[in-house]
């Protein structure tokens, strides 16, 4: 994964953790703690996390509200944004509104 | 069974719709017309699955075996709807007899900034509804639709209007960017059009009642509208033979609960409301059934996907029950 981030590959970052706790909060995830999502591993599909496209959509509302910008269909680089936690989290870093 | 309905191939072929749309926009529909009898018997032999699966439908709606005459009728309905899709979108719907019911209660719903989302289902004709709205530019239509599916027919409609490839959302990019983009088009205040009875691969899908049996749908279309919170509306175009049309629109559903914890109640609901209207609508004109797989047996077991051996075509009624 080459991502801004120098973190190790088995902990988060601080905004990493920020991020993994709002997809914890907004979808109700119960089997999984936040902090227990391993940056790497897949979101979507047959992960331990294994969300779908409503979640997906779900988390791309919650993203906007929190972090001030849209995730959008058509950018190309989607699957790979939408791939891991510490691919969307450093995407939702480039991309957020200035705070 | 090992074969889903996306892999299906496509009947008939690249050529054989290229040559079915020259015809008949050389010759007129009603040449093209006179092609569909001997269309109607080849596809009768030649798919045998697919007239296994039309001898189920109707022995399940009407509990008796249908004759052959239904089954062909049910065939060369679906050939014309496919054929009339050429002329819908290349001449618009002058020649065509179309009857809307409901229209009002769909405008009523219509706001610029929020989208209304209509649910469709494969019977008759949804073409009915992109040609409805062809003369009218300040109506946004998307329709999801997977360009994989049917990669010849897509092709050569959107080569025959332009207009309509602009308004497609595909169906076989990522789940996620599916709904992102419906999401985007019902923010801009257009009518989002989801057929809402065919499940993809890995999908969660909901129980509902249909034809007295137990059948599963996606659940994504249901739960949209209450995440996007955007009215729910039916829409089906049926063919009633000749050059008429019936266009339905029928609220499902204006407000859905937001919160998760009261959805699955509503995603429930309104899968049923959905599936019992369809049913309703279904039972009255069964020849505008165009799911040509085994809607109740996904997964097999139903109908049988091969010939038996040593039978005849056509003599194997009794395999498909």
């Amino acid at each position: 994964m080459q991502t801004a981030t120098s973190s190790s590959p088995g902990a988060q970052s601080p905004a990493e953790s920020e991020l993994a706790q709002l997809i914890v909060d907004s979808l109700n995830i119960d089997w999984i703690k936040a902090d227990a999502i391993a940056p790497d591993a897949p979101l979507f599909g047959a992960g331990e996390l294994g969300l779908d496209s409503i979640d997906a959509l779900e988390l791309a509302l919650a993203i906007s509200k929190r972090y001030g910008f849209q995730l959008r269909s058509d950018n190309p680089d989607n699957r790979q944004i939408f791939g891991s936690l510490r691919a969307l989290s450093a995407h939702i870093e480039t991309h957020r509104a200035a705070s | 069974m090992s074969e889903h309905w996306r892999e299906r191939k496509e009947g008939g072929g690249r050529f054989a719709i290229w040559l079915i749309s020259r015809i008949g926009l050389r010759c007129g529909r009603g040449v093209a017309r006179l092609c569909l009898y001997p269309i109607t018997i080849y596809f009768y032999f030649r798919r045998p699955y697919e007239r296994r699966v039309s001898y189920a439908f109707f022995e399940r709606i009407d509990g008796r075996r249908p004759g052959v005459g239904k089954v062909l009728r049910h065939i060369h309905r679906f050939a014309a709807t496919l054929l009339d899709r050429v002329f819908l979108l290349a001449e618009s719907k002058a020649r065509f007899d179309v009857r809307m019911h409901g229209l009002d209660e769909l405008i009523a719903r219509m706001q610029p900034g929020r989208g209304v989302l209509l649910l469709g289902a494969h019977v008759g004709s949804f073409e009915v509804l992109r040609a409805a709205t062809l003369g009218h530019p300040e109506v946004k239509l998307r329709v999801v639709l997977d360009t994989q599916k049917t990669p010849a027919l897509t092709r050569l409609l959107h080569a025959l209007n332009p207009e309509i490839g602009l308004g497609v959302i595909d169906a076989s990019r990522p789940g996620s960017e599916i709904v992102l983009a419906m999401s985007e088009a019902l923010a801009e205040g257009a009518l989002v059009t989801l057929l809402a009875d065919r499940v993809r691969d890995a999908e969660r899908t909901v129980a509902v009642d249909f034809f007295g049996a137990q059948a599963l749908l996606p659940i994504a279309p249901f739960a949209l509208g209450g995440i996007l919170d955007v009215p729910v509306v039916l829409c089906l175009g049926l063919y009633r033979g000749g050059n008429r049309y019936d266009l339905y629109f029928e609220p499902l559903a204006d407000a859905l609960p937001r919160a998760r914890s009261e959805r699955d109640g509503a995603v429930r609901a309104l899968a049923q409301a959905y599936a019992t209207r369809l049913e309703h609508h279904v039972r009255l004109d069964p020849c505008n059934w165009f799911n040509w797989h085994d809607f109740w047996n996904p997964q097999g077991g139903g109908v049988d996907r091969h010939e038996p051996a040593g039978q005849l075509a056509g003599s194997d009624a009794r395999d498909a029950a």
